[in-house]
């Protein structure tokens, strides 16, 4: 599904080098979580992944299904199926959150070659959807993210997810800012779109996302490298021992 | 002496002509006004770029054209005019000339008259004679500037010329907040047609209405629109005005548009512009009794090569009135915006409330915007508020769009749009915000149904 292939990335504006050597490969069906110290890099992958034209990608390779997406556009990546779910979802005064979504999602099935939904249809369509995220219904009135609570906004953002479909969710600190409730909330939401069809990366620097959404492998990043890999108990065991010992280990390699 | 390096050498001679023939029309109070009109037309010309008022925006062009009045005889029938609500009251306006037959007053509210305003003058209807022309500031010794009323010399040029306009009364206490369309069209080929419409509007103490005034012109029609609007609100008295300037990218319009307003009156004033290639709207409201609501916001939104100059103009001159001013322009390709915001609070005015804004969004490296805020308080216990800004689109809401799979011009067109709603919104009539924002994704070149 996602193969990423010693990547290298810097800001495009000043240099400052941010991935150093990313390797990953995530499965169709798979759940992945990476975790890491604030500023080890992984907004950063995720955002590269994404398309942001903030990083410049100067080597290495990001690929979907064998093809490489970093000569395509943010917009063409979502066509085929790529949805990053914000670690700070943007606000965008003006625009209801419904004509948004709805223009998000035929846009993407136009590019699909499947026929657009008018406004009947899309009520129709994400009934079910707003009743898993138990988002108010108000909420699809007001402005993309405008006033939002944290836990709200999140929350939009995996019913903006549950709503497009997508084939590779990608998940930055969504389990950020959330109380024991909401936290729950946008896990069952991501549980519910867990399918065989479907993989995910989850990026968290905590533990207890983890708890909900249960991954199939943990990466941890490093300084812009993913520097381990292993199952769901090095998420536990991080959480223990916090990273130093990680640190310490590669020290000793050196 | 510096009038002279003030104008441009005008070819108007053959308008002067015509005026000169018109101005021996009509009752005795109408030639006088005409005969003023055509002086200090005379005297004033057309202002050249070293006239502080208009040193954004070139008239040399409109100055060396030998203008002729528009053709008066037009097959109307065949004519695309724009209408909003179903079965409302609409008044057409063809080369400044009142049209029967595309016009609808029925059904027109108790309390409310539309006629031609030539049948008006005819008639000998003494509002008229009363009202016209007195809409716009008085001088005062504390608020004695060199932009007096007198000084619009094109809006001399529309009282030295109009043949005709619409006259719109409400009675007091009627109207019931129903609306009335007005659509000018400018229909004839030729390159130097002009047309000079006029529209009288008074509502009486107490009396509510909504009034959307729209500008198109036929065929991209090329020549020049100079109109003069001229709203009257008594005492109580509630108005929203939306007035709609969408002539085809070949024209010119340069208005003059002027409120006044009496004690607790509310007027709600929203200024749209989307066409022509070179347009100059100036408005005016005078705050003229105490306790006064006023909005007075504008959308432009420019691209290609044209050029919107939006001046604005409010008086503060009774106490405790509040007064919001928001200006919303889009500029893209090397098109160019000017905004000018007076807000003159006289000695009287004590407890004023005035807030403006103004803001620009640039599109291309190439566009360009000329913002200029203009306070002048006499008054010392009052609360005038302004801010400017330029800005570009963000990054990050766009990306956030185009991640969720919206391509760039959509994107693009939708914070436009946005950027634009928080004053299309307050518009109250829903088929004409709709309307407007229908045309302004157009614009922006985007089909987003
Ligand atoms: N646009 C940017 N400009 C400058 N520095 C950046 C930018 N984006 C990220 N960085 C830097 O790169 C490092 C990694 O950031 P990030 O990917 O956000 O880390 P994480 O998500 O793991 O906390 C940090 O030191 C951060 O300050
Ligand atoms: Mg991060």
């Amino acid at each position: 599904m996602l193969e990423v292939r010693d990547l290298h990335a810097s800001v495009s504006e000043e240099g400052t080098k941010i991935l150093k050597g990313v390797n990953l490969k995530v499965g169709k069906g798979e759940v992945h979580a990476i975790m890491g110290p604030n500023g080890s890099g992984k907004s950063t992958l995720a955002n590269v992944i994404a398309g942001r034209d903030t990083y410049e990608v100067t080597r290495g390779d990001v690929l979907i299904d064998g093809h490489s997406i970093l000569e395509l556009e943010p917009e063409e990546r979502s066509h085929k199926g790529l949805f990053l779910a914000f670690q700070y979802p943007v606000e965008i005064p003006g625009v209801s959150n419904a004509y948004f979504l709805r223009t998000a999602l035929n846009a993407n099935r136009k590019a699909r070659g499947q026929g657009e939904m008018d406004a009947i249809q899309f009520l129709n369509y994400i009934k079910d959807k707003v009743k898993l995220l138990g988002l108010p219904q108000e909420m699809l009135s007001r402005s993309v993210n405008e006033g939002f609570s944290g836990g709200e906004k999140k929350r939009n953002e995996i019913f903006q997810m549950a709503v497009l479909e997508p084939s590779l969710c990608v998940l930055d600190e969504t389990d950020s800012g959330l109380d024991i409730d909401a936290l729950q909330t946008v896990a069952n939401g991501v549980n519910a779109l867990r399918s065989p069809d479907r993989s995910f990366l989850v990026v968290t620097h905590y533990q207890r996302l983890l708890n909900f959404i249960v991954p199939d492998f943990v990466h941890v990043m490093m300084d812009g490298r993913l520097v381990k890999s292993g199952g769901k108990e090095l998420a536990l065991e991080l959480e223990e021992r916090g990273y130093g010992w990680i640190e310490a280990e590669l020290a000793s390699k050196a | 002496m510096s009038t002279v390096t003030r104008r441009y050498e005008s070819q108007l001679d053959s308008l002067t002509e015509t005026a000169e023939r018109i101005a021996d029309d009509g009752p005795e109070w109408l030639q006088e006004a005409r005969r003023l009109a055509r002086r200090v037309h005379a005297e004033h010309g057309v202002p050249s770029t070293r006239a502080e008022e208009w040193k954004y925006t070139s008239l040399r062009r409109f100055a060396e054209t030998r203008w002729s009045l528009a053709a008066r005889h037009v097959a109307t029938s065949s004519l695309a005019v724009p209408g909003y609500v179903e079965g409302a009251v609409r008044i057409v306006m063809v080369n400044g000339r009142f049209d029967h037959g595309l016009s609808s007053t029925d059904g027109v509210e108790h309390g409310v008259t539309v006629r031609p305003l030539q049948d008006a003058i005819a008639a000998g209807d003494e509002l008229v004679r009363w009202h016209m022309g007195q809409a716009g500031p008085e001088a005062t010794q504390t608020v004695d500037r060199e932009i007096r009323p007198d000084v619009y010399p094109l809006a001399a040029l529309n009282t030295a010329l109009f043949e005709d306009g619409v006259f719109i009364h409400v009675a007091a206490g009627s109207g019931g907040d129903a609306l009335v369309e007005i659509v000018h069209v400018l229909a004839d080929p030729s390159e130097t047609a002009m047309a000079l419409p006029r529209t009288l509007i008074i509502v009486e103490k107490g009396g509510r209405a909504k009034f959307v005034e729209t500008y198109v012109t036929e065929a991209d029609s090329p020549g020049a629109v100079l109109p003069v609007t001229e709203v009257f609100l008594g005492e109580g008295a509630v108005v929203e005005h939306v007035r709609v300037q969408d002539q085809g990218p070949s024209s010119t319009h340069i208005a003059l548009w002027q409120t006044r307003q009496h004690a607790r009156s509310e007027y709600r004033s929203y200024n749209v512009c989307y066409g022509s290639q070179l347009a100059r709207v100036d408005q005016g409201i005078w705050l003229g009794g105490e306790g006064t609501e006023t909005r007075l916001d504008g959308v432009v939104c420019a691209n290609g090569e044209q050029h919107i100059d939006s001046h604005t103009r409010l008086d503060h001159a009774m106490p405790n009135a509040n007064s919001f001013e928001i200006y919303k322009q889009i500029v893209d390709d090397s098109a160019t915006v000017v905004f000018n915001g007076k807000i003159f609070v006289h000695q009287d005015a004590q407890k004023t409330d005035a807030k403006q804004t103004n803001q620009a969004l640039l599109l291309s490296p190439k566009a360009t915007i000329d913002s200029k805020p203009q306070l002048e308080i006499f008054a010392d216990d009052v609360k005038c508020t302004h801010g400017a800004t330029v800005g570009q689109l963000e990054d990050t809401p766009m990306f956030y769009m185009r991640q969720r799979g919206v391509p760039r011009d959509a994107a693009e067109a939708v914070l436009v749009y946005a950027f634009a709603a928080e004053v299309l919104e307050l518009i109250t009539v829903d088929a004409v915000r709709v309307a407007l924002e229908t045309k302004l994704y157009e614009k922006l070149g985007v089909d987003l149904k």
